[in-house]
């Protein structure tokens, strides 16, 4: 190729191209940037022999390195249980009736435990634990499996019409929709649960709703209507209520039944952390009226 | 070597093969590994396809932009793990065409959002999310309860899938319908029906608190309730899964 012709001020070879004059210079790219190319192109090979890369035919390239983003993972984990195994050293082990009686824990740890509170359970019993419609309070120290620390550990753990196996199992019937009762029956005993609670009620109704209490809700809800732990059917006349109290609240769970769900949190919380979790709801619900 | 390449500039034909060489070499690159992606995805026990009402759930999830504001992916860090649960494995998306790993958290991951919460709370929390969390931003969904779920397409949406490489049996593509039905079903008379013909974690119930009633909300609760739950990690040997 014959010489390039050169622009006279700066010295760099020309292309050859020319528009009305004006002619194009063949500047190289600075080397600097050529070899900062160069240089970036052989770290990507560098790191594609150390770190694990692409699927090869029967495998995919592990690197050099060993590396493994999950085994970090598992061992960082590893690591901040311990710690918290640490901190946390009473709930590790131990029975929840002595850690209950512990009062210094709750000035320790109280703070600590609220996070832990607001993260899993704060979403239906609210951060105040006082619930809301659907999802029970848990600060009133009305229980319906019984407020001792081992049945609020178990329904932690297990829950309530969960998935898990060991879970509780508390349905209300549709009494209305299955048709085990008539209409004007559920209206009779709605008026009957009504007088439970006190409340404003047809006084000859509810007479008429007592025998069908009797026959139909007195085997869950006892007797005299104040529940029990056995089967965790609410307490009617303590006027602390999940769905409401309401005349049309009533009719409607009389009617159509209720099914909560409170889910399990084994696996998905340690043991410790459920241990923590009953004795901060112990704490809270303590000064309640009982 | 400038001198080379001005020469090859100058012939046409030469270019164009040197082109054509240049960007295959790209093309080899990102394409040869996907022949053998299989290699990285764990051998897991548990996993199964979506049945007819959770894949429904699904397009509702996506029709809705929820992966906009969610992720379905637990990354391998500390805080991710801590939070949310095990880290996500590639196998829990392999069924997923397109997957939901999703870019950005303005909402929580859900990747193991089953069995967190109950369906109640699902459907009180998707129908009036400021409700449920107070200074929540996520809109409201209430119209899902009120729409009735059409099935007409799951068979389609099934061979699709199945076309994908989703391992949908000709039974399980004609019974989509009825499937989806069966699952919603609050007196659970076809669980035995739908756990044999897609696993022990098949979760049938009215998820939507209107029974006799298949909403949309029962499909996307129902969606909702089995993510992350299927892979059996008991079973599983992490050990063989590092990577």
């Amino acid at each position: 190729m014959a010489v390039r012709e050169k622009d006279p001020v700066s010295g760099t070879e020309l292309t050859g191209h020319e528009w009305d004059g004006i002619k194009e210079m063949d500047t190289p790219v600075p080397r600097a940037s050529r070899w900062a190319l160069w240089i970036s192109i052989a770290v990507s090979v560098l790191y594609w022999i150390l770190y694990p890369s692409f699927p090869l035919v029967s495998e995919y390239a592990r690197g050099v390195l060993g590396y493994s983003s999950r085994a970090e993972v598992t061992a960082a984990v590893a690591e901040a249980d311990a710690g918290r195994e640490q901190a946390f050293a009473p709930f590790a082990t131990g029975d929840i009736e002595a850690l209950a009686a512990d009062a210094s824990l709750e000035a320790r740890y109280g703070a600590s435990i609220s996070k832990l509170y607001a993260d899993n359970c704060a979403a239906c019993h609210t951060g105040s634990l006082k619930g809301q419609p659907g999802f029970p309070s848990l600060a009133d120290g009305h229980w319906l499996w019984s407020g001792t620390p081992e049945e609020i550990e178990y329904t932690i753990r297990y829950g309530i019409n969960a998935l898990h196996d060991e879970t509780r199992i508390a349905q209300m019937l549709a009494f209305g929709a299955d048709g085990m009762i008539e209409k004007p029956q559920v209206k009779e005993v709605t008026e009957f649960v009504l007088s439970l609670s006190g409340q404003e009620h047809d006084a000859a109704a509810a007479e008429a709703g007592s025998v069908v209490f009797e026959e139909n809700c007195a085997s869950c809800h006892g007797d005299d209507g104040r529940g029990g732990y056995e089967n965790g059917a609410p307490d009617l006349g303590d006027g602390h209520w999940i769905y409401g109290g309401s005349r049309d609240d009533i009719f409607q769970s009389v009617y159509y039944g209720r099914q909560g769900v409170m889910p399990a949190w084994e696996g998905r919380l340690s043991d410790a952390q459920i241990r923590m979790l009953t004795l901060y709801l112990l704490w809270n619900a303590e000064d309640a009226p009982s | 070597m400038s001198t080379a390449h001005q020469k090859l500039e100058r012939h046409s034909l030469g270019f164009a093969m040197m082109i054509l060489m240049v960007a295959s070499i790209g093309g080899i690159v990102e394409i040869a590994p996907l022949f053998t992606i299989e290699n990285t995805v764990e051998e897991v026990e548990g996993m199964r396809p979506y049945t007819p009402l959770e894949l429904a759930g699904r397009d509702i999830y996506v029709r809705e932009g929820c992966y906009a504001c969610h992720s379905q992916m637990i990354r391998t860090l500390r805080s991710d793990v801590e939070r949310y649960g095990h880290y996500s494995l590639a196998a829990e998306s392999m069924y997923d065409h397109p997957f939901q790993w999703g870019s950005k958290r303005t909402g929580p991951d859900l990747a193991r959002i089953g069995g967190k919460y109950s369906d109640d709370w699902h459907v009180a929390h998707l129908e009036a999310p400021r409700e449920l969390v107070p200074g929540s931003v996520m809109p409201g969904y209430a119209f899902l309860s009120e729409t009735r779920l059409s099935t007409g397409h799951l068979p389609a949406a099934l061979k699709a899938l199945s076309r994908a490489g989703v391992p949908y049996t000709d039974a399980q593509i004609e019974n989509a319908e009825k499937d989806a039905v069966w699952q919603a079903d609050f007196e659970q008379n076809f669980e035995g029906e739908l756990q044999e013909s897609y696993g022990a974690n098949v979760q049938v119930r009215d998820f939507d608190g209107q029974p006799g009633r298949l909403t949309e909300m029962d499909a996307l609760v129902a969606y909702l309730q089995m993510l992350g739950t299927l892979v059996d990690f008991d079973s599983l040997n992490l050990e063989e899964v590092n990577r």
